[in-house]
């Protein structure tokens, strides 16, 4: 990184940054990981396990990256995320 | 088709018309700059964001050809939610870094950015005339989304080619009217009433389809007899190679094709300049990452909307054409099972839905041709509202481009070029991703391992057969040194990597000159607010400065 950076708080927060990689790392990891939904059952409202484990799967995705936007936010104007 | 139908078509088409040309006083402003014509202003919030990047991924292609895969019986085809899946949390990792940058450098184009990073003109070129070689078939599959509507709904009469292809000259000229006057407004504004459409069809499709039907569960069984049925019908067939097996879930031998087409999509998707312009007309880095967490709405439509194909099946629909074309299915379902004037609903929100992200693409292609060809190599000196001229046109010329495609040439062959887009653009991966964490690739590499990537890609898939094609028979072939089916983008994209660290240690050792880089660490995690960030960029500052 470079030397000449112009505030102390514009450094990332690498701790929180972290976090986020690894709150975000299962919603790719696990659509990819195709064994482990690879099934008919068992089936919900009469969605193969397939089928209804990816819907669920968008869900639990969304709330994750939620959860890191929130995160993000935390860091403020100190981390990487500065959001404002 | 009703007379009721038509008519809740075209209403709902005047109203998107309408609303295309009005669009050029939304937030007003000067429409003679890039910032302002090709990017909206640069200053979209969450909400306007949420439609336009959404009805800018989702297209009305997605909507018709996801449920055609499913319909045909491809085992991998609902590959398309977990790549909408994974690609969010990669959105909100990477994209506001290319954001920042872009916002602090004035840069319109990914390609832009190339420059600005490595100081190579030759590589940003590189960069540009993939984004538009991959974006012109895409526009020209946005078209035949509309034709597929057009044929079921038996619009124009059966006369010569001309008559028969007078409703989608009538469209094309429409939206070819309001992006060259309203620019990326437009398809902002439309994406409203896109998006509003095609939530209601899905969501009373979803709901009312399996009503009629006997439920979800009947409906996934009925396709499981349709396929067994199928494949025990056409046993030797298959044996012999002359068909495909029909299934609903991948076997244990296509596990690796199904993750690696939805990883490669993925990775594809943010780096095809429409989805860049997308994101940067937003207003602040806060906007995207928002929308990470809110743009998977669509993935559970784009899921809902996949299984329609295994409705049509169920429900006994037969399609057209010959050998039978499966794109027809969602349509021939709507007109088959809805009550006309909802049918004329369901075409509207297609054929709308094509719009939206046909002007978006346009738009994106004629960016990267302004700035990257005819700015850096014609007219250095252009001025904003020059820019903003040329772009309007060269909009005007690739949609022109695509109708002939579409008209000219056959049909296939846009969908095989299609197919080839995503092989190339996720060879502009390392350039643009990587370039975004660090300048350790040394420019020339990068260009080589693109090269490698693009011609590993393009010879692999022209070699790929199909039972009804001999060339571009799909997106899927043989790992090297193995049987296991991947995708092909992700191969070349593999060696495209191999060739750039290797290519970056032997130039770094020769010191060979790695090319100025305009940009500093801090850029990338710049925001509205900070210094040198306007909230709304002053078009007429010298960009590159």
């Amino acid at each position: 990184m470079s030397h000449d950076s112009p505030a102390p708080t514009r450094r990332p927060s690498t701790g929180l940054w972290a976090l986020i990689i690894v709150i975000l790392l299962p919603a790719v990891v696990l659509p990819l990981w195709v064994p482990l939904y690879d099934k008919t059952d068992p089936t919900l409202f009469g969605f193969p396990f397939f089928f209804w484990f990816q819907f669920a799967l968008i869900l639990v995705s969304a709330a994750l990256t939620a959860t890191a936007y929130g995160l993000s936010q935390l860091g403020g104007r100190r981390g990487e995320g500065s959001v404002r | 088709m009703s007379a009721v139908a038509v008519s809740v078509f075209v209403f709902l088409f005047l109203i998107v018309t309408v609303l295309g040309f009005a669009a050029a006083r939304w937030r007003k402003a000067d429409l003679n700059s890039l910032d302002e014509w090709g990017l909206g202003g640069r200053g979209f919030g969450t909400f306007i964001a949420w439609f336009l990047i959404g009805g800018d991924l989702y297209t009305a292609y997605t909507f018709i050809a996801v449920p055609a895969t499913l319909y045909a019986g491809s085992s991998v085809g609902f590959f398309a939610v977990p790549y909408t899946i994974v690609v969010y949390p990669l959105i909100f990792l990477f994209l506001p870094r290319l954001w920042s940058v872009s916002h602090r450098h004035g840069y319109v184009t990914p390609a832009d950015f190339v420059q600005g990073r490595y100081g190579s003109k030759t590589l940003a070129l590189a960069v540009a005339l993939t984004g538009i070689l991959a974006t012109a078939p895409y526009i020209a599959l946005q078209l035949v989304g509309i034709q597929s509507v057009l044929e079921v709904a038996g619009f124009g009469g059966s006369g010569g080619w001309f008559v028969k292809d007078l409703p989608l000259f009538i469209a094309f000229a429409v939206l070819a009217a309001y992006t060259y006057s309203s620019g990326l407004r437009a398809p902002a504004l439309i994406a409203f009433v896109k998006d509003v459409l095609i939530y209601v069809v899905i969501i009373v499709a979803v709901i009312y389809l399996p009503s009629q039907l006997g439920g979800w569960g009947h409906i996934f069984s009925a396709t499981n007899d349709s396929f067994t049925q199928f494949n025990s019908d056409n046993a030797d067939a298959i044996a012999a190679g002359q068909a495909s097996p029909k299934g609903m879930i991948p076997p244990p031998t296509l596990h690796w094709a199904y993750a690696s087409l939805a990883l490669g999509s993925a990775l594809a998707l943010f780096m095809y300049p429409h989805s860049v312009t997308g994101v940067l007309s937003t207003r602040n880095r806060g906007v995207i990452r928002r929308n990470a967490a809110l743009l998977p709405a669509y993935s559970f439509l784009l899921g809902l909307l996949a299984l329609l194909g295994f409705v049509a099946v169920a429900a006994g629909v037969k399609v057209a054409g010959n050998p039978p074309n499966p794109q027809l299915a969602v349509p021939q379902l709507f007109e088959n099972e809805f009550p006309p004037w909802f049918a004329g609903v369901g075409y509207a929100a297609i054929a709308i839905g094509a719009l939206v992200p046909a002007a978006i693409m346009s738009i994106a292609a004629a960016n990267l041709f302004t700035r990257n060809i005819y700015r850096a190599y014609f007219r250095p000196d252009a001025t904003p509202s020059e820019e903003a001229q040329v772009s309007k046109i060269a909009s005007l010329l690739v949609k022109v481009g695509a109708l002939v495609f579409v008209l000219a040439l056959s049909r296939s062959f846009a969908i095989n070029l299609q197919l080839l887009g995503g092989v190339w653009i996720l060879q502009t991966f390392p350039a643009i991703v990587v370039g975004l964490y660090t300048r350790w690739f040394h420019r020339w590499a990068v260009l080589a391992g693109w090269a490698a990537g693009m011609l590993y890609g393009t010879w692999t898939a022209y070699g790929v057969a199909s039972p009804t094609q001999a060339h571009f028979g799909g997106p899927l072939a043989s790992f090297p040194g193995t049987d296991t089916k991947v995708y092909i983008a992700a191969v070349a994209f593999g060696i495209n990597v191999l060739v750039t660290i290797v290519l970056t240690l032997v130039l770094r050792a020769m010191k060979v000159d790695p090319g100025e880089d305009q940009t500093h660490w801090d850029d990338y995690s710049a925001d509205v607010d900070d210094e040198n960030v306007a909230a709304e960029i002053d078009p007429r500052a010298r960009v590159h400065a």
